[in-house]
């Protein structure tokens, strides 16, 4: 997948702003919609070999 | 007979198998596909059988039977297979043999040995026939016993038809690797290009066959194709304009030989005029003009005319909007605005006619590329998109046990969590005090995901706040300003302004992204002057989210994990 090029700078940090290790969650995604992935292509194929071996991205790098 | 076959000893090709047209494909060792002509010359291959003294026609030969010998002709079936003769609509096969019911299946009641009498051929014996004549051309030309496939079926293709399907194959010495989608097929064809990109884009295919349309909207994410909603329809297709160019020359003909029938009235003359107005139609693709000719149309009367693409045009109006109309009821049906399509894949043989693609691209915005012969120099043949896709996804599978590919397309495997908003983080904007929403994850994409995105930094660089948050996409509507009127005093025009709303500028129509739920905060500290902070995320099936932020190319960074929330539906920890 090609990177995501964003060039809209980002905020600067407030001052005063902490938080442990500089990583503050607030809030959890919302719910998944369950659908059928069509099991076609070799980037299915890839995804059926991490679900069925229950293996991650970087698993699958290396 | 074949029976299952050792992957070692495979020799897979892909089929396309439509009412219409059937095409064979195989990929080659460098890996591009190649559409094979059967030993008539054709790529497109007349799903078409006929009988004549005991001997079978097939493909374009058996095409042209259908003006002689229709009752022992067999045509447009494919939709049959695997259906109840109550639940089938046998209109297609007017003009050829007629299905009739036979047990609990249907049948063709055709003379098809050298014996002066008929037999009832079942649907399933006609498909196997046609996929054994399929095969032979496809090992005749590889020089090897073709012995597997990968075919595609349309969408709704329901289990007993698929079932049915495998079953006629296998009798026709193919083992059925895999049922693919027709217009997921037609997408792995475009993607499976050298020079294709992998993105995250909704694709919409608008499949324009002979007998029906098919039109689906696939969320394509990484490579990953889901369907978000298919739209089907049987009056809508190429037998339409066919019809367009039928009533036109039969018109014609009456002119010009006042005394003689009408040619749409007498059996012979009808399937003549059907098969010249379809090679009319093809033609006029390509040129401007084309020319109509057949010999003892009626009474013996030869019958020749020319015709013009822009007349064409006008004649077919009706059902060219019709097929737009397809399309955008599609995008609706998805719950998505024609702003969220990326591209428009014509697929099918009408997706040759010009004026059909151009009519398409007017309903949608200039971000949607619109991909036919006539409006992308590159388009791949859109008679040829299913197939190639088919013979790609066999190469890609032919060397699995076929348990081992049954297992990969089972449910447990494919039924995945998609994301019900996208994910991305908060930039700056002109307005210091709001942020503007940048996707990094779009929505519909399904779970477990690897996004990595490069973001700005501010001038100066130093400490930076990154904020992920979820987006929900917004089409902001911009009225036009209300053009100063003349005749009229300002009291009155507020009375009936709502008269005057048709004749309004058009609206401008963006995309735009509204700010939903804030995930989390991570700062950077001491970021370099022009440098750029790299986010990955990683988001889990049970929706936790892991996050990398750092400085692009430099180590360490901040990392952050985000807990599924307690009551995600597919959360496992
Ligand atoms: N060059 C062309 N220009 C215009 N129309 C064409 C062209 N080539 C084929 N067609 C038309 O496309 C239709 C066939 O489409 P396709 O090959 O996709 O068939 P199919 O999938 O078998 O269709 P179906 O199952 O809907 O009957 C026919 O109406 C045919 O006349
Ligand atoms: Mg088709």
């Amino acid at each position: 997948m090609d990177v995501v090029q964003i060039n809209l700078p980002l905020p600067i940090l407030s001052e005063g702003w902490a938080a442990e290790k500089d990583f503050q969650p607030i809030g959890h995604l919302s719910r998944a919609i369950d659908r059928n992935i069509e099991p076609v292509g070799p980037h299915f194929l890839a995804h059926a070999r991490r679900k069925r071996h229950k293996r991650t991205f970087s698993e699958d790098d290396r | 007979m074949s029976e299952q076959q050792a992957p070692a000893e495979r020799v897979a090709i892909g089929i396309s198998f439509g009412n219409s047209y059937s095409s064979i494909a195989f990929t080659s060792g460098e890996g591009k596909a190649e559409v094979i002509a059967n030993e008539d010359g054709d790529r497109q291959i007349p799903s078409m059988l006929s009988y004549v003294e005991g001997e079978e026609l097939h493909g374009q030969q058996a095409k042209a039977q259908l003006v002689r010998n229709p009752r022992n002709t067999v045509a447009y079936f494919r939709d049959f297979i695997g259906q109840e003769f109550k639940s089938i609509d046998p209109t297609p096969a007017h003009q050829s043999a007629h299905p009739a019911q036979h047990d609990s299946t249907i049948a063709f009641n055709i003379r098809d040995t050298e014996e002066d009498k008929q037999n009832a051929v079942s649907i399933s014996d006609i498909t196997a026939r046609h996929l054994k004549r399929l095969r032979t051309s496809a090992s005749d030309y590889l020089g090897k016993d073709v012995n597997a496939a990968v075919i595609t079926v349309p969408t709704n293709f329901s289990d007993a038809q698929k079932e049915a399907l495998v079953k006629s194959a296998k009798e026709a010495g193919l083992e059925v690797l895999q049922l693919i989608s027709e217009p997921v097929s037609a997408v792995l064809a475009y993607d499976a290009r050298p020079e294709a990109k992998l993105a995250d884009k909704i694709v919409v295919v608008a499949d324009l066959g002979g007998t029906r349309s098919d039109i689906a909207v696939i969320a394509s994410r990484g490579g990953i194709y889901t369907i978000l909603a298919t739209h089907h329809d049987y009056e809508v297709s190429g037998f339409q304009l066919d019809q367009v160019l039928m009533d036109y020359f039969a018109k014609e003909f009456l002119k010009k030989n006042k005394s003689a029938g009408d040619p749409r009235e007498n059996e012979r003359a009808l399937a003549k005029l059907k098969l010249e107005s379809e090679a009319v139609k093809k033609s006029l693709s390509i040129g401007t003009t084309a020319n109509f000719s057949v010999e003892s149309l009626v009474n013996g009367i030869d019958f020749q005319a020319t015709i013009n693409r822009t007349r064409y045009e006008l004649l077919a109006n009706k059902q060219i909007g019709a097929f737009v109309r397809l399309v955008t009821h599609a995008v609706e049906k998805a719950d998505l605005d024609p702003l969220d399509i990326s591209e428009v894949i014509l697929a099918g043989g009408n997706a040759h006619t010009p004026k059909i693609a151009s009519a398409i691209g007017n309903a949608f915005p200039e971000s949607t590329q619109v991909i036919a012969p006539t409006t992308f120099p590159k388009a791949i043949n859109p008679s040829e998109l299913p197939v190639r896709g088919a013979a790609i996804q066999a190469s890609l599978i032919q060397e699995f046990e076929l348990e081992d590919i049954q297992q990969s397309t089972h449910p447990m495997v494919t039924v995945t969590p998609h994301l019900s908003h996208a994910v991305g983080v908060l930039c700056i904007s002109d307005d210091e005090s709001r942020g503007v929403f940048h996707a990094i994850v779009d929505a519909e994409t399904p779970l477990p995901v690897r996004r990595t995105a490069i973001i700005a930094t501010p001038k100066e660089g130093g400490d930076v706040l990154i904020k992920l948050a979820e987006g929900a996409r917004h089409i902001k509507v911009t009225k036009p300003e209300p053009k100063p009127k003349q005749e009229k005093s300002k009291s009155d025009s507020d009375d009936d302004s709502d008269d005057d709303s048709e004749e309004e500028e058009e609206e401008l129509r963006e995309k735009t992204w509204k700010i939903g739920k804030v995930l989390s905060e991570a700062a950077l500290r001491g970021v370099k002057k022009g440098a750029k902070v790299e986010v990955q995320i990683n988001i889990g099936a049970d929706l936790s989210v892991n996050a990398i932020f750092r400085e692009q190319g430099g180590k360490g960074g901040v990392r952050g994990i985000l807990q599924a929330s307690a009551q995600a539906p597919n959360g496992s920890a």
